[in-house]
């Protein structure tokens, strides 16, 4: 690292930070291995939605249930865990997300001679690549998921149009590989262009798909035609980006393709009809126009859980204003022309109305598919796991079923992966995959105390304190939580950023971001917080990654700290209050 | 207070919902200007399932059909504009010189409240066209302003030909020659990029042919950008060509000629009048603005009788948009041939009628009032040439699409649920506006100043 690079802009936080797995909070939830043989003892069995079985006593032993029922006996070598009035579920399963894939480090665009014709990979095209190449167990995203109860994905590599092959894993700690349950399950593809060469809009990707779909027919076509008689024909052409999609054409493998709003799920459905393949739509979030159509046609569905936030009920001032005067205002302006601050606010009523509405309409979705009998599981692509309850709850309010949002975790993603046999219910000879909770899942005030994966005890039943010896009362004006700007003296020079600290139920999460960059958002590690100290690295990008460790001290609505660089220096920050801390979901 | 806010939401829902199934419709005691069979004196139009099935006097009601007085009004057939962005996702896809392969029509959005401004100015049909960025660009899609769907295939006008966008001269020069060092660089690369994408395009065919025929046993692969440009050889593809200079438009036709290609229309065109015989001797059409001109150097050179040149010298001239603005008005942009050309009534306005129509390869359909063709209907009050016009009712298929008397002020059919109130001057500064080169307005500085500029300029000349 050089000196001058000091000099140029921005050292500190101007530049594009890599986040690196956090050690924080990582093996925590780790099992300790007594035995790997379970009994839980006198619980309620939640077999499959809908089937409660009471008095229940499950034998989970080699990452099996083993036996299931009223007389099922331990054996000599379980672990007892006594699960009075505890309520066991089948694990949940993900039915589509990057779950254990990092998201690479951002790169400089690639050099590409010709934009119109790029080589495959940047181009987006990798159909041939298996989740396994970049799925890792230990990544951070495999422990979120499992304290939310999930016990199984079904993993995309990530990428742009055909980002690659689906593999299901189990989401233990073991090593990538023996937490893998099936590979090669499906092809992905979604509506992603690449940047700055061809495909680079959601059209052109449509058309290249158009052409590799139909060029890998031809070419698997061909092959079996050769192999049957080679004479006179040409030898196959064994491009893997091609070759790989062919089983795709001919139905033996399910096409699963990212489709979140109305317009996307339209070109989806279209595209299926036209080029004639299995399809399962994933991460839908407005998908209610075209139900009957997923419907008529038995395509695969999995709706996002990610929903848009939640309404704030507003009150409404002007208790005067309503239909008629809203149109009184179009037709006659002389009369009863309104004061432009009342006309404000009937046009910002009626617009804040519209937008209600359409957030009631994206938290019904799957009650509408529910109400037309459509079996959908989830995906989690850009939901987050710790909102999993919270917004099943507001889907349930909104009419979905509790036994049907169950069986959108449990059997139907089972089903849909063609796994049925292993997974999705609670019976004897399945994979001892398990939620237990100390009430019903659905219970407003239900936790989950255990999860088992693959037979393995992972307890939640201790709510994880962060680690953190201040009070927790904090709320800006005496403590850490809230928004805030800094200000980093780097060689004399100022460089300003925003510093959001939030808390949350598992700590504290820190977002900094460069006011030159406000998009670049970089996540603290290893938050320590000691009364008003508080302490965090970062990762920052300087052609290589540097870990810069900040410290800080809070003084009412202002601080003050360093950041230092290794071979590089420390540097004096200041800091102040702006507000109550952002909430960072962007939807 | 709230709820009522909800009934009206709903209301408005369901006022387009409804609308979306073809109605009986009767227009009683209009003016009708009926473009190719003269001008009726308060006479009726009788709309059967969506289609025009009677012109008369004092045509009997029946029970049950809607009827629109349209006594003291105009009407004419659903204003056409041949050139316009307006309903799209993507405009440009500009990484190749070459992009045939790519077709607009795959990225229709019926959510665009363009649209709806498109009907309040009486347009029913526009050609949703990719933009300039390439030789060849991708295929485009004729759509009829059937606003109130949420399906993007119900604006796709059923049985139109297939169009596709070619461009001349800078903009392709800009993007690729100068933006990615490739080629075209000159205007002499941008014809040699047509001429090898057809040479090109025959080897293709021929390889398939031979296939087909059993000569060659194993199959040629399949090349998406290939089988459109043979779809253009087969004439199975309309050509819409972005161009200006003369010079360049008697290239086109030159390279056409070689390739035996005849459907061709000249867009923007701005140099027409200087070629108006041979556009004329070509059977080439000419889309052209009102008198819109000097917003690059290629374009310095025109004239506002461009369109009263071309027409009188027999080239099938309309006048279009390429603005979600300027669609808004075309009505007013045809009435500035009489001011400039003298051109008649029926002339004038053929240019956003039957004359787009014909470009669009759709005349049999629409562009005129005549038994048996679609009901898509333009009602004025005044004159729509003169300028006191004011759009009053749009039909589309025999749905009224745009009522200025139920013009309500939001009439979005999909809010996001994250959407913050704007308004619409905040929203228009975000959005770039050249639409013709969206996508990529950061290579051409000087295309989107000149359509803001002209933006604002027609803004203070509306207010």
């Amino acid at each position: 690292m050089k000196w001058n690079l000091l000099s140029s802009r921005v050292v500190l936080f101007a530049l594009v930070w890599v986040f690196a797995c956090p050690s924080y909070g990582q093996n925590s939830d780790a099992p300790k291995i007594l035995s790997n043989t379970y009994y839980l003892r006198n619980c309620n069995v939640v077999q499959k939605p809908g089937t409660i079985l009471s008095n229940q006593n499950v034998l989970i032993k080699d990452g099996f249930i083993t036996e299931l029922g009223p007389s099922a006996k331990p054996t000599f070598e379980a672990q007892i865990i006594s699960a009075d009035s505890m309520y066991v579920y089948a694990g949940f399963i993900d039915g589509h997300s990057n779950t254990g894939i990092t998201k690479p480090e951002t790169k400089d665009r690639p050099k590409v001679t010709n934009p119109g014709a790029p080589p495959m990979d940047v181009a987006g095209i990798t159909p041939h690549i298996l989740a396994s190449e970049s799925f890792k167990s230990s990544d951070k995203s495999v422990a979120d998921m499992r304290s939310a109860g999930f016990t199984v994905s079904q993993v995309a590599p990530r990428g742009l149009m055909l980002p690659g092959q689906s593999n299901i894993y189990m989401l233990g700690e073991g090593s990538s590989d023996k937490m893998l349950i099936k590979s090669a399950t499906v092809q992905n593809f979604a509506l992603e262009p690449a940047r700055g060469v061809f495909p680079s809009t959601s059209i052109a990707v449509i058309a290249k798909f158009r052409e590799l779909f139909k060029n890998a027919n031809i070419a698997g076509t061909h092959e079996e035609k050769f192999k049957a008689n080679p004479l006179g024909l040409a030898r196959p052409d064994y491009t893997k980006e091609v070759m790989s999609l062919y089983p795709a054409t001919i139905k033996k493998q399910t096409i699963q393709m990212v489709a979140g709003l109305t317009k996307d799920v339209h070109k989806a459905l279209t595209l299926r009809d036209e080029l004639g393949f299995d399809m399962t739509l994933v991460e839908v979030k407005q998908g209610w126009h075209y139900i009957d159509r997923i419907k008529s046609k038995n395509i695969g569905v999995m709706l996002s859980l990610d929903l848009p936030e939640e309404e704030k009920v507003k009150e409404v001032k002007d208790s005067t204003a309503t239909k008629k005067d809203i149109l009184a205002i179009k037709k006659d302006t002389i009369s009863t022309k309104p004061k432009i601050e009342e006309r404000k606010d009937i046009e910002r009523d009626a617009f804040d109305a519209k937008r209600a509405e359409s957030n009631k309409q994206y938290v019904s979705q799957a009650a509408m598919f529910e109400k037309q009998g459509v079996p959908f599981a989830f995906s989690m692509i850009n939901g987050k796991p710790s909102d999993l309850k919270k917004n099943l709850a507001r889907m349930i309010k909104a009419g979905l079923s509790e036994n049907y949002a169950l069986a959108a975790l449990t059997t139907h993603p089972a089903k849909m992966m063609g796994m049925s046999n292993l997974l999705g219910t609670v019976e004897k000879g399945k994979i001892a995959n398990l939620v237990v909770t100390h009430k019903p899942y659905f219970d407003e005030k239900s936790t989950i105390k255990y999860v088992f994966v693959d037979g393995k005890k992972f307890d939640y039943s201790t709510p994880k304190k962060p680690e953190s010896k201040s009070d927790g009362k904090s709320n800006g004006k005496d403590g850490i939580v809230g928004y805030w700007s800094y200000s980093a003296m780097v060689n004399g020079q100022s460089q300003p950023g925003k510093m959001n600290v939030k808390k949350e139920e598992n700590g504290y999460v820190i977002v900094l971001t460069d006011d030159s960059s406000p998009n670049d958002e970089d996540n603290a590690q290893d938050i320590k917080v000691d009364g008003k100290k508080l302490s965090f690295y970062i990762m920052a990008d300087m052609d290589q990654p540097v870990k810069i460790d900040i410290e800080m001290t809070f003084d009412g609505k202002t601080f003050t700290g360093t950041a230092s660089i290794p071979q590089m220096g420390t540097f004096n920050l200041t800091g102040e209050y702006i507000s109550e801390p952002k909430s960072s979901q962007s939807y | 207070m709230k709820q009522n806010i909800y009934i009206f939401a709903i209301t408005l829902t369901c006022y387009f919902s409804q609308a979306l199934d073809a109605q009986n419709i009767l227009i009683k005691n209009g003016t009708i200007l009926t473009i190719t069979q003269g001008i009726k004196e308060n006479a009726d139009i009788l709309i059967s399932n969506g289609k025009i099935a009677r012109i008369d006097k004092n045509i009997s009601a029946t029970a049950g059909i809607t009827i629109i007085d349209a006594a003291g009004m105009y009407v004419m057939p659903g204003i056409i504009d041949a050139h316009s962005h307006i309903a799209l996702d993507v405009v440009n896809e500009a990484t190749s010189p070459v992009t045939a392969e790519v077709n607009v029509g795959d990225g229709l959005d019926p959510l665009d409240i363009n649209i709806y401004r498109a009907l309040a100015g009486g347009v029913t049909i526009s050609h949703a066209m990719h933009g300039s960025a390439n030789a060849i660009g991708g295929q485009c899609e004729t759509i009829k302003h059937r606003y109130g769907t949420t399906n993007p295939d119900d604006l796709r006008m059923e049985g139109a030909p297939r169009t596709i966008k070619f461009a001349l001269g800078e903009n392709p020069i800009r993007v690729h020659g100068e933006g990615n060092k490739i080629s075209p660089n000159t205007r002499m690369g941008v014809e040699q990029i047509f001429r090898n994408s057809f040479s090109e395009a025959q080897i293709y065919m021929k390889e398939w042919e031979d296939f087909k025929k059993g000569i060659r046993k194993s199959s040629p692969e399949y090349n998406l950008r290939n089988e459109t440009m043979a779809d253009i050889l087969r004439g199975n593809i309309i050509i819409h060509c972005h161009s200006y200079r003369a010079d360049e438009i008697l290239m086109l036709m030159r390279v056409l000629k070689d390739y035996g290609i005849k459907r061709v229309c000249f867009q923007h065109v701005n140099e027409g009048f200087k070629v108006a015989p041979e556009l004329a001797a070509f059977g080439a059409s000419a889309s052209v603005f009102a008198d819109w001109w000097a917003y690059k150097f290629e374009v310095y050179y025109s004239t506002a009788y461009n369109a009263a040149i071309l027409t009188r010298n027999g080239v099938v001239t309309s006048i279009n948009s390429d603005s979600e603005e300027l669609i808004r008005h075309l009505y007013h942009e045809a009435g500035k041939t009489q001011r400039y050309g003298d051109l008649t009534d029926d002339e004038a306005l053929s240019l956003i009628t039957i004359n787009p129509a014909k470009q669009l390869g759709i005349d049999q359909r629409v562009g005129s009032i005549e038994v048996g063709k679609d009901g898509d209907i333009a009602i004025f009050k005044n004159h729509p040439l003169s300028i006191y016009a004011i759009p009053q009712q749009t039909l589309v298929d025999g749905v009224v699409r745009f009522d200025i008397s139920k013009d309500v002020d939001d009439v979005r059919l999909d809010v996001s649920p994250t959407e913050k109130f704007s308004t619409f001057y905040e929203n228009y500064r975000s959005t770039e506006n050249d639409r013709c080169m969206r996508g990529i307005s950061e290579l051409l500085m000087e295309d989107s100043y000149a359509r803001f500029m002209r933006f604002k300029l027609s803004q203070n000349h509306s207010h």
